[in-house]
């Protein structure tokens, strides 16, 4: 309780205050709460970079698990070994997948994407291409320039497949086993019927897993509020307003700028974010619970 | 769901998990062989295999153990992992211990307050720990303070000498943190694992005149270790990784955690563009997870599933 209630307790009071951490703290009211909305930009651009890392890797991550569950489900030749494999990511530390990262992104003769980048152009340099590059009017031949793919202007693209390479295997395994606790028999009652594959799965797969589905949907919208490591560490520790999610704020205006009362502002908002988040996706997913 | 049908639509979905699996595992294996070149080799081919593997002899063994050796002793992999170690185990030891008390008494006492206990414990899973990171962080300050005021007098007396307690910048502080944040996923879980075991046994025991503690630590923990076991992997897995509160509690480079010290290595190493070293670094933290992930694979999966299915 110490280590939990008392601190969120005291978040709230110092977001109320003034204070850069050695003084004493000066009661300034809700005015820390005005100055987010105020000066704006700071603050709701984080929160707009949030919102994106929450619903675009989502969307994917969301897609992908469950075409990956239901393609293993139907036990397919090596399921056990995709079901392992698929995972792997999600075992390994923030910080080394975001390094790991940087080097495929790099610009630098390591970066992987980038020599995938360079094989296609020496592949489409080639003179058996030349009529396709005549077509398209395409100069015969031009350098090829590495892609900075971390800049800054363009650093919450590079991301989301990171993102979903890391997340994907998770929600994978969860969904993998809400559909194997479905019963067979309501499948071969549906397929006697004339069930097409696509009815099962809409009909049946989906709507019996609906509650692990809402759980999936939780974690994705709080993990996509709490992102800090990934953007942390891509950054080199100095992220910009381009780049700033509200985890990343809040720590370099208490831990840098020295500004505690706004800084706590912060961490107060993102609890109320995550509250609503959570309770909101609950109350737009509720279905009734189906009893099997 | 037995359709095993082939028809093209199955068989154009066998090729896309095939080709996400190459995109999964050839980044990772790729950190691994690579790892076993210098950085001039990286930087003259970065995706061949090493030479380790492709001409095996004295020169390229050498060129592994460099990458490692510069790794683990100069740039103190080696003392990160010995933190990590420490931090975890500790932490871990500290979660079960309490964790599995907790959830017992909960789940099979009746008393006032039991079920505010609770719920007390389960807002620990609703309240982000970004939001008590900063008040804990200058409340350790006070509790310092509180806590060398308390014990320095005992230490005194017990001829220890002057006793500073510092929970800043210490893996006591650490410790204390990965404790309490963890103990609301374990509390939550164990809880739910205690309320299935049936409680004839602890009446059993106690006819025999076990006492309450031998129930609990001779009999409940060793039933309960299929429960423990699956919360001990994934607080392992979390704490292992964990950075956050790292970065805010440790400054200290001789008391870093890997995740730590391989951040910041590896930001310096990215502008050095010392390959090597940072594919070797990579190797070190990321061995451990895999390793247990391996062996523990079905009881770390079995652990979601259930928990998918009790929501």
């Amino acid at each position: 309780m110490i280590f939990v209630v008392v601190p969120a307790l005291n978040a709230l009071r110092y977001s109320l205050t003034r204070w850069d951490g050695l003084g004493e703290p000066v009661w300034v009211g809700l005015r820390n709460f005005i100055s987010i909305w105020q000066s704006g930009s700071v603050f709701i651009n984080a929160l707009k970079h949030n919102l994106f890392l929450m619903f675009v890797p989502g969307l994917f991550v969301l897609t992908l698990a469950l075409f990956f569950a239901y393609t293993i489900h139907q036990r397919i030749p090596g399921a056990r070994l995709f079901r392992v494999a698929f995972f792997f990511p999600n075992i390994i530390s923030s910080v080394a997948i975001a390094l790991l990262w940087v080097l495929i992104y790099s610009p630098t003769k390591v970066g992987l994407l980038n020599n995938i980048r360079l094989f296609f152009h020496h592949l489409f340099s080639h003179r058996l291409f030349s009529h396709i590059r005549h077509f398209f009017h395409a100069p015969e031949a031009y350098p090829f320039t590495a892609y900075p793919f971390t800049e800054s202007s363009h650093l919450l693209w590079a991301v989301v497949p990171m993102m979903i390479w890391s997340a994907t295997g998770f929600y994978m395994v969860l969904f993998l086993a809400a559909m194997e606790n479905i019963p067979e028999t309501y499948y071969e009652a549906a397929r006697l019927d004339g069930a097409t594959a696509t009815q099962l799965f809409f009909r049946i797969t989906l709507p019996l897993m609906w509650d692990v589905l809402t759980t999936g949907i939780i974690f994705l919208v709080v993990g996509g509020l709490k992102v800090f490591d990934a953007i942390w560490i891509m950054e080199n520790s100095h992220p910009n307003e381009k780049t700033h999610t509200l985890a990343t704020l809040m720590y370099t205006k208490v831990f840098e700028e020295y500004n505690i009362g706004y800084g706590t502002a912060i961490a107060v908002l993102l609890f109320v974010l995550v509250l609503l988040a959570t309770l909101l996706s609950f109350r737009l997913l509720r279905r009734e619970r189906l009893e099997y | 769901m037995p359709t095993p049908k082939f028809n093209v639509s199955s068989g154009i979905r066998y090729v896309i998990l095939v080709v996400y699996l190459v995109v999964v595992v050839f980044p990772l294996l790729w950190v691994f062989y690579t790892s076993a070149k210098n950085t001039q080799e990286i930087y003259n081919q970065p995706f061949g295999l090493p030479k380790i593997i492709t001409h095996p002899d004295a020169q390229s063994l050498a060129t592994l153990q460099t990458n490692y050796r510069r790794a683990w002793v100069d740039n103190h992999f080696g003392m990160y992992f010995i933190n990590s170690i420490k931090v975890v185990s500790i932490s871990l030891g500290g979660i079960l211990l309490l964790g599995s008390m907790a959830a017992y008494v909960l789940a099979r006492f009746e008393f006032r307050g039991r079920n505010f206990l609770y719920y007390l414990f389960l807002s620990g899973l609703l309240i982000p720990m970004q939001l008590i990171l900063i008040p804990l962080f200058f409340q350790y300050s006070s509790m310092s303070e509180f806590l060398t005021r308390t014990f320095a007098p005992l230490a005194r007396s017990l001829g220890m000498g002057e006793l500073t307690v510092s929970l800043h910048d210490s893996h006591e502080g650490l410790i204390l943190i990965y404790i309490a944040a963890s103990l609301p996923f374990t509390v939550f879980t164990l809880t739910a694992f205690f309320r299935t075991l049936p409680s004839e046994i602890r009446e059993a025991a106690q006819i025999d005149g076990a006492s309450e503690y031998r129930i609990f630590f001779s009999v409940m923990m060793s039933l309960a270790k299929p429960g423990l076991v699956t919360v001990a992997i994934f607080n392992f897995l979390g704490l292992w990784n964990e950075y956050l509160f790292g970065l805010v509690f440790l400054n200290n480079n001789a008391l870093k955690t890997l995740p730590l010290g391989l951040a910041s290595i590896g930001m310096q190493a990215q502008y050095k563009s010392d390959f090597g070293l940072l594919f070797a670094g990579l190797v070190i933290v990321m061995l451990p997870t895999l390793a247990v992930y391996s062996f523990l694979q079905e009881k770390l999966t079995r652990g979601i599933t259930v928990g998918a299915i009790k929501g």
